[in-house]
């Protein structure tokens, strides 16, 4: 079960920033390459983006900044994820992060970090190869 | 004055549809004796030339092109009717446009002294930009604003941070524009209360508040409460500076983050005018003088990096303000007409790759905004891809305008570019586009019922996917990004925010809570709350009372979040 | 807590546990065919039937979604646990979707802790997709006291929910003029409840009036639809429209027919994909035999005859 069917993603701006260019543009890209595409609008916080990942049962979890909290707000997510016992549910992340910042989101367990000017189809084969992982987890449960 | 909206944007768009059509027979002949021959021998098919806002150009054009009215009519001479080759009859000769460097980070020290090195090497006008805890109405202390604090701009959350940022600067000397737009009232009465303490006299206060609400819905997405409301907030702000502050121009209406947020040069035109429009029939509705209030409103446009077509942009935005202030709102007086704005360089344009790149693409945006007779700029500066500019790159942001002023000679004539036959068409053909827009608009239902359907938002959406499939094609070129990419690119240093400031904002705040007057605070505030509550009561009075007692920026904010609700905004995708 | 597994799925289900009600549903949504989707929807079975399922649907743009956040914020301050599912389609194309629902609804979500999934509707010939079914009934064994159930507001699915919810509210506005007229051809025997929304408007009144019109020519059993007005920026008229919701409830637990009824559909529904199930192989292996059929085509044999000729054979 869970192999051949859509990745249901979930995009989310988990802090104040109202930059949406990026996001609008990535949740069509995503809906084009054939995912479910959840976007849950601005501003939630970081314990609306955990339950709606869990309530939807996303496979992936795609948080955006363009306001230079991402090592405060992505952490919280992650910190939540992790507080709930969450661990098939893939977050990966976006926006303006600086290099400096990518090795510690990673070891958070955020992925990718993209930046403004990444080719979609970059991030869609990041994001594939995340859900695939994911699936496998979760089809090894039943 | 007209009623009927709809008719008079049909009748004028029908207007400019038969003026912008038709055949241009030198164009043909030429095109069938020379152009098709070359064509057919060419090995190559030529490149596709269509410029953001869909327009498709030709390989040349001739006078053919333009109407025979162009000169006398569509662009008039400068300081006259309609103002397409610029406001002031002698524009940069008499006086450069304002160098304005938007700056403000971290806590209101680290802004004070940018604010300070900046009027040290040239600038004469401040631009304050604020973090956004302070744009959506939170204090420092709230758990929202965690990691928040200082990163996009400066944080403010009470009189006191205001007091610090104005430290050691003359205010009677300097104008002062605040990127501000749901608390612009109550930075507004901030910045009163700062100039009291200095004992300046409120008239004598001079700058700019951006306070467009309705971009904000439509693109930037700065918003507390529902439109409605903050219109009423603007509304009360209006009347109250237009009766006491002479030099506060109160709305800047914005077009420059419709366009960073993905539009295109037209639609940017077209929904930065149409916000203007209403905001003159609210003044009107306030029962204002149309006359006493128009001349305060200013506008924003982003210069990006097609050249003519922004040039054609801001000459396009004169004439239509110009014509339809005095044709349907009943303008008399020229300065009533005048379209003032302020640019900025498209952040868009600017790429995390090959950063110094920034710097030539800054040149050409600055460029344009020049030949488009801009009041003032800003020049984004190169590492702004990344993070807030470094001091550095700031001050080759302003020695590229400064150069531009000083050194080219571009500022010796007017319009230089004015009778191109190229551009004029371009400028008719992009004000038709707009007046296509302005009847959409009207038959969505006006534009603030357009802003809560969502339809500018999908309108947006929807060319900014557009732009970035063809960018993934390699239709459209960013050098560095897909085209001329270099591997093993070295990060350059930036500036990072310290997480001091967040601490430091945190322990003033606690500070002035445990100074003030506690009985002060809550009795303005309830008084605020009843002001709110009564429609025809003006709040900005209150709003500068509760400031002055120290209410913080979110307890202010929150009794309109108790007495308005929160907004809740449309679907888009 | 980690990977779960379909015993811990159930059992959670029962406790009326989230993550396992989500990951339930994704076996059912993923799979719905599956043995273990099955096992699922057996083992839960007789917990179902409790909740009260309230369809909801009409013209896109109405403001269905902020009504649904009302209603759910509604009822669970009067102590009901609430679970929405928000259908929307998927793209003919890609087969992608944009679920972008939950925007209008988020604060009631968050506030009173409503469950809320989206389901896109994978592609079911435009009708309800047979994910939906098994998705209610595991909400409904979680213990939900009311599952609102959103239609994409366009086509088939919104005359399917006829058969899986016990009320059906259409959701109309004013100023809708001709779209209301050919809406009405279709959805106006479905709904048992009729609102009206954004009463503020002009044309709101009119519009209660045509549809009132227009319920009392139709010809109707004992249950007569209402019609409510609505306001959903100020609430107004909610406290009526929950009242009615309830009122249809209780009728069809004192009304037995539309209880079969829905059984019925139901039944017969899954007869008819068991016998897909069975001979789906047959018929595509007979299907893909190029031989086969070219012989068919030169021997003129018409698809009535070869259709019966392989129905006996397989059977």
């Amino acid at each position: 079960m869970f192999k051949d069917k859509p990745i249901k993603i979930l995009l989310a701006k988990p802090g104040i920033d109202g930059h949406d260019r990026g996001i609008l543009v990535l949740a069509k890209a995503f809906r084009d390459a054939g995912m479910e595409v959840i976007y849950v609008g601005l501003l939630p916080t970081p314990e609306e983006v955990v339950d709606t990942a869990i309530n939807e049962d996303v496979d992936v979890v795609a948080l955006s900044l363009l306001n230079g909290a991402h090592m405060t707000v992505f952490k919280k997510v992650a910190d939540l994820m992790k507080e709930k016992g969450v661990k098939d549910i893939a977050v990966v992340g976006g926006g303006t992060i600086p290099d400096a910042d990518k090795p510690k989101l990673e070891k958070l367990g955020i992925s990718g970090n993209y930046g403004p000017g990444t080719p979609i189809a970059e991030i869609i084969k990041h994001i594939t190869e995340r859900a695939a992982e994911i699936r496998k987890l979760k089809a090894t449960g039943e | 004055m007209v009623k009927d909206s709809q008719s008079y944007w049909s009748s004028k768009l029908m207007a400019l549809r038969e003026q912008n059509s038709g055949n241009n027979p030198d164009y043909e002949t030429w095109k069938g004796r020379t152009l098709d021959p070359w064509n057919r021998n060419a090995s190559s098919a030529g490149m596709e030339s269509v410029n953001s806002s869909g327009i498709i150009s030709k390989e040349v054009y001739t006078s053919g092109d333009i109407p025979q009215n162009t000169e006398k009519e569509l662009l008039g001479m400068p300081g006259e009717f309609p103002f397409t080759r610029g406001v002031y009859p002698d524009m940069y000769r008499g006086r450069r446009w304002t160098m304005r460097m938007f700056s403000g980070f971290g806590t209101p020290e680290d802004t004070n002294r940018r604010l300070k090195y900046l009027i040290k090497h040239g600038e004469s006008g401040l631009s304050i930009a604020f973090d956004m805890p302070t744009l959506y109405g939170f204090d420092c202390d709230n758990t929202r604003a965690d990691g928040e604090i200082g990163k996009c701009g400066v944080n403010v959350s009470s009189l006191k941070d205001m007091e610090v940022i104005f430290k050691g600067i003359d205010l009677s000397q300097v104008s002062t524009s605040m990127t501000i737009n749901a608390p612009a009232a109550i930075l507004t009465a901030m910045y009163i209360a700062v100039g009291k303490k200095k004992n300046i006299p409120i008239a004598d206060l001079a700058g700019t508040v951006q306070a467009d609400i309705l971009k904000e819905y439509i693109a930037q997405k700065e918003w507390i409460y529902p439109p409605e409301a903050h219109l009423r907030l603007i509304r009360d702000m209006m009347v109250y500076c237009t009766e006491n502050m002479p030099k506060w121009n109160y709305i800047s209406i914005s077009g420059y983050h419709i366009r960073e947020a993905g539009s295109s040069a037209v639609q940017e035109l077209a929904f930065t005018l149409a916000d203007g429009f209403h905001y003159v029939e609210m003044g009107q509705e306030a029962g204002l003088d149309v006359d006493d209030f128009s001349p305060r409103l200013s506008f924003f446009f982003n210069s990006s990096i097609n050249f003519f077509e922004e040039i054609a942009k801001m000459r396009a935005a004169r004439r239509i303000w110009a014509t339809v202030l005095k044709e349907k709102y009943g303008a008399r007086k020229t300065r009533s007409l005048l379209l003032r704005f302020h640019t900025q360089t498209s952040g868009y344009t600017l790429t995390w790759q090959q950063p110094l790149n920034n710097i030539i693409r800054t040149t050409i945006e600055g460029l344009a905004a020049v030949l488009g007779g801009t009041q003032s700029l800003h020049t984004n500066s190169y590492d702004e891809a990344w993070a807030l500019p470094s001091e550095d790159a700031v001050k080759i942001a302003l020695r590229t305008q400064q150069i531009i002023a000083e050194e080219t000679g571009i500022p010796d004539v007017v319009d230089p570019l004015g009778g191109s036959y190229y551009l004029e068409w371009l400028t008719n053909r992009m004000e038709e586009e707009a007046y296509r827009y302005f009847e959409e608009i009207e038959k969505v239902g006006g534009i603030l019922e357009a802003v809560k359907v969502g339809y500018l938002q999908k309108e947006i959406a929807a060319t900014s996917y557009r732009r970035q499939i063809r960018l993934e094609e390699g239709k459209e070129i960013m050098v560095g990004v897909n085209k001329h990419v270099e591997e093993g690119e070295q990060p350059i240093s930036i500036l990072r925010i310290s997480k001091k400031a967040q601490k430091q904002q945190l322990d003033r705040l606690k500070e002035v809570k445990g100074d003030r007057d506690e009985k002060k605070v809550l009795e303005a505030l309830k008084d605020l709350e009843g002001a709110m509550m009564k429609e025809n009561e003006n709040t900005m009075p209150y709003i500068l009372r509760a400031v002055e007692a120290y209410a913080t920026l979110e307890e202010i904010s929150n009794i309109g979040r108790k007495v308005f609700g929160p907004w809740k905004e449309p679907v888009i995708v | 807590m980690k990977v779960l597994k379909i015993e811990e799925i159930v059992r959670g289900i029962l406790d009326g546990d989230r993550r396992a009600v989500s990951r339930g549903i994704s076996v059912i949504e993923n799979d719905y065919d599956s043995t273990v989707a099955r096992r699922i929807i057996k083992e839960i079975f007789p917990s179902t039937g409790r909740a009260h399922i309230v369809g909801i649907t009409g013209p896109p743009g109405i403001g269905k979604s902020t009504m649904i956040g009302n209603l759910s914020a509604m009822l669970s301050k009067k102590g009901f646990r609430v679970s929405v599912v928000a259908v929307d389609a998927s793209s003919p194309f890609s087969g992608g979707s944009l679920l972008g629902n939950r925007i209008r609804m988020q604060e009631s979500l968050s506030k009173y802790g409503v469950y809320m999934r989206s389901l896109a509707n994978r592609g079911m010939n435009g009708g309800l997709s047979r994910s939906v079914w098994d998705a209610v009934k595991i909400l409904d064994a979680s213990g939900s006291d009311y599952i609102i159930v959103e239609t994409v507001g366009a086509g088939q699915a919104d005359l399917d929910i006829v058969n899986l919810a016990e009320t059906v509210i259409v959701v109309l506005g004013p100023g809708l003029g001709d779209e209301i007229q050919a809406i009405k051809a279709g959805i106006m025997e479905i709904g048992h409840v009729f609102v009206i929304n954004k009463m503020d408007r002009q044309g709101a009144f009119i519009a209660m009036k045509d549809i009132e019109e227009t319920l009392a020519m139709s010809p109707s059993g004992e249950w007569k639809p209402p019609v409510v007005g609505v306001n959903s920026l100020t609430g107004e008229g909610y406290e009526t429209f929950i009242e009615k919701i309830q009122e249809h409830g209780n009728f069809v637990k004192n009304h037995s027919g539309s209880i079969l009824r829905k059984f019925r559909t139901e039944l017969q529904m899954t007869i008819i994909q068991e016998l897909r199930r069975k001979f789906e192989s047959d018929i595509s292996l007979f299907l893909g035999d190029n031989a086969v059929i070219e012989r068919l085509i030169r021997e003129k044999v018409d698809p009535y005859s070869a259709a019966e000729k392989l129905v006996k054979k397989i059977t």
